[in-house]
């Protein structure tokens, strides 16, 4: 691999509180050798001119579906990858709701050698013109185990076995873990592993029928509503659970104000828990459900401007300390059914850093730096991706490597979904700032159309 | 093609221009005039996910007293027991020479997915009108609803239900019956009030733009029409017994008594006879209910008129 040099871009490393322009110079063996101003290139690197770009460490979403194995029509392993790194992704930790779901260390074991294929696959591969990329699609894929034995929320699957195989978090999403007895068995299975329990908070007593938000809209639709009680009083329940276990706790996709408040204060109490946030809880209401729009449809629900303000108060304060797209693919016959029969979900891994730059860096909400906190060393060592040197730019770590184009404007549009299906309620919205360029272990990948014509 | 969906939203002028159909087409409803051969050659298809008795034969008819032909479908005689889709199902149906469909279905949004499915590739004209969509909407029986207070208040020449209050009783919630009555009567100028326990009558319904209420003692004596609603066993787990419900919401001849002279109870249908109300008031000289079943035949008429192509 030849050497390489990022010349005179934003640097900005989270992890060592670094944001300056500076020159990042990646060795032969795909490793970061040093990142200061004014770098000589190795002799026979490659030099890229990143000026006016921020070079950041590879953006990781903790919190994807892939689909595979099961629902190989929506999205595979190898897809899925295209779709994050279309998007600046170079590590994504995919959600074990398949079918099989991913309960077992062979399964566990299985999405890793798919992963490894698929990125192999991708890196051999030659650049095909006619897409809209004209690099390599692909990125790290780590699987999070089921909670229980097929998801089922009945019996503890096996906890430890899953993390010697390399699971990266612990969680039944698409269901929240019911049983109290079940959840506390797990925290004290998770927490000798050094992982996290991700909740999906939902006390499913309360929601049976649902298909959105409890408010107006759903009133007027004759739709069943999500309270958002039934979000709070399942992460209630488990940090109390918690407190004589110590485990580290996760929720997903928060949704709620109230629920917000409540993790404000078990933080502020020093509580191992963490939260996460998705770009369409950050800028979509309820109302965006009107008219039976099924691209809006999903769980947690979309809820009011109260809850979208106080999810971005959160990131702010610092409450929210991780974003997670909640990539969903759903193919289009499945959301035409009407809206109660369509699934919950859309895609999320190519639009989310240009949602997140609309929702918190335009406003002022955040920096650049906090943002990338969020996206990089944050969610790595939710995953403990850190221990491996993934999140961040110090010297012998992998290269995997951002570049992003703050300011550039486009459309999403079709053409701009990298991975199997289209379910996006973003399509035709103006966005700005985009990534252009990934690597992984040096490996350059992505490359965003319009980067040559630019340069 | 216009569609027949719902009544939320409706612009006012459509909903008028139905209403004063359906009352210049009551004389055929009610076979005082014989039927009319204005809709020849349409084919009308009955599509019903869920039971139903009086809809599907007062649609049968008016569609008959127009001179089209009706066809039948139901679930369980259907390819929908073999996994076929709501929307794969409509546009058979259309493939098969249908030029209206009359669709009643579980699901909350049916009726506008199957509009959108019909929209979304070409073919013939085709009109889905919702008889009823999970807990949405059932917009006919929301016009004859309307029709059948203007009616009783000699509000026909206009059909402006100014100063009127009109009471819906029961299992608001879940009802699309209800959806659809507020949407129509507001429109047109009463007043709703709902009225029920808080679980089947919570106060989130008033962004629908009526007032809520549980205590139907205090609501009778101001109202000049109330539709009682049918107590829905099958949809409402917050009610804990049919007795308990009746305590404080049935009905009776007690409560009919403290109702103003002129006003009129309704029931669209079908009855719990001494659950959400008694016989002597569902068979007493309020109630309008079987005049509601006449003049649905009506109602039904004026929307197959409008939605079939000539």
């Amino acid at each position: 691999m030849p050497p390489l040099l990022l010349r005179g871009g934003r640097v900005i490393d989270p992890a060592s509180s670094l944001d300056r322009t500076a020159d990042v110079a990646v060795d032969e063996r795909g490793r970061i050798a040093s990142v200061a101003p004014g770098l000589s290139p190795i002799p026979g690197a490659a030099v890229i001119d990143c000026a006016g770009l921020i070079v950041c460490p590879g953006l990781i979403d903790p919190h994807v579906h892939l689909r595979e194995p099961g629902q190989e029509h929506k999205e595979t392993i190898a897809t899925g990858a295209a779709a994050a790194a279309a998007g600046g992704f170079t590590t994504v930790c995919c959600m074990p709701n398949t079918s099989p779901a991913l309960d077992s260390a062979a399964m566990i074991e299985a999405v890793r050698a798919r992963a490894d294929a698929a990125l192999r696959d991708a890196s051999e591969a030659p650049e095909s013109p006619g897409s809209p990329y004209a690099g390599r699609l692909a990125a790290r894929v780590f699987a999070v185990g089921a909670v229980s034995k097929g998801r089922k929320g009945e019996e503890l699957a096996e906890i430890a076995l899953m993390a010697r195989a390399g699971a990266v978090g612990f969680s039944d999403d698409g269901d929240c873990v019911m049983s109290a007895g079940l959840m506390s068995r797990a925290l004290a299975a998770v927490a000798p592993t050094g992982r996290a329990v991700m909740q999906h908070c939902q006390d499913h007593t309360m929601t049976g029928a649902s298909a959105m938000h409890a408010g107006p809209t759903a009133v007027r639709l004759g739709l069943v509503g999500w309270p958002s009680a039934a979000e709070e009083i399942i992460i209630e329940r488990d940090l109390r659970l918690n407190r004589a276990i110590g485990s580290r706790y996760h929720l997903q996709h928060l949704s709620a104000a109230g629920a917000v408040d409540i993790v404000r204060r078990a933080r502020r109490e020093g509580q191992p828990v963490t939260a996460e946030a998705s770009p369409h809880h950050l800028l979509l209401t309820d109302e965006a459900c009107d008219n039976y729009n099924t691209a809006a449809k999903m769980n947690p629900p979309l809820r009011t401007g109260e809850d979208v303000a106080a999810l971005i108060e959160g990131v702010r304060d610092g409450t929210v300390t991780i974003l997670a797209s909640d990539h969903a693919p759903h193919t289009p016959d499945e959301k035409a059914l009407p809206f109660e029969a369509a699934p919950f979900g859309i895609v999320g891994l190519e639009t989310a850093l240009a949602l997140y730059i609309e929702a918190l860096i335009t406003p002022g909400v955040i920096g650049w730096p906090r943002l990338l906190e969020m996206l990089t060393i944050n969610p790595a060592r939710l995953c403990g991706l850190d221990r491996c040197g993934i999140g961040s730019l110090a010297p012998g770590n992998p290269a995997d490597i951002t570049v992003i184009d703050p300011e550039v404007r486009w459309t999403i549009g079709e053409a701009d979904l990298a991975g199997k299906c289209r379910n996006s309620p973003f399509l035709g919205r103006a966005a700005r700032g985009r990534a252009v360029m990934t690597f992984i272990g040096g490996e350059p990948l992505l490359r965003a159309p319009g980067l040559d014509r630019r340069r | 093609m216009p569609h027949l969906l719902g009544l939320q939203g409706m612009p006012p002028d459509r909903l008028r221009s139905l209403l004063a159909r359906a009352r210049d087409l009551i004389p055929h409803a009610e076979r005082a005039r014989p039927p009319l051969d204005t809709r020849r050659g349409a084919s009308v298809v009955n599509l019903f996910f869920e039971d139903s008795t009086r809809t599907r034969l007062s649609f049968t008819l008016a569609a008959r007293r127009l001179g089209a032909d009706v066809a039948d479908l139901t679930a369980a005689g259907s390819s929908a027991s073999k996994g076929e889709t709501l929307l794969d199902t409509a546009l058979t149906v259309r493939a098969l020479g249908a030029s209206g469909i009359v669709l009643r279905h579980a699901m909350s949004g049916a009726a506008i997915a199957a509009a959108r499915a019909l929209d979304a590739l070409p073919g013939p004209p085709c009109a889905i009108l919702n008889a009823g969509d999970g807990r949405h909407e059932h917009p006919t029986q929301g016009i004859l609803d309307a029709l059948t207070i203007a009616e009783a208040h000699a509000r026909l020449p206009d059909f402006n239900l100014g100063g009127l209050r009109i009471a819906i009783l029961g299992d608001v919630a879940n009802s699309r019956v209800a959806r659809s009555d507020i949407a129509a009567l507001t429109a047109l100028g009463a007043s709703v009030v709902c009225v029920g326990p808080p679980g089947l009558c919570p106060p989130s319904l008033r962004s629908l733009g009526c007032d809520t209420s549980h205590d139907l003692d205090a609501v009778l004596p101001d109202v000049d029409a109330v539709q009682s609603l049918r107590i829905q066993m099958e949809r409402s787990p917050a009610l804990a017994s049919v007795r308990d419900y009746a305590a404080g919401y049935q009905l009776d001849l007690a409560r009919s008594a403290r109702m103003k002279p002129g006003a009129v109870v309704l029931h669209p249908g079908p009855m719990n006879r001494g659950v959400e109300i008694t016989g002597d008031v569902a068979d007493g000289p309020r109630s309008r209910i079987l005049r509601q079943v006449t003049l649905g035949v009506a109602v039904r008429m004026a929307c197959l008129a409008e939605c079939l192509a000539r």
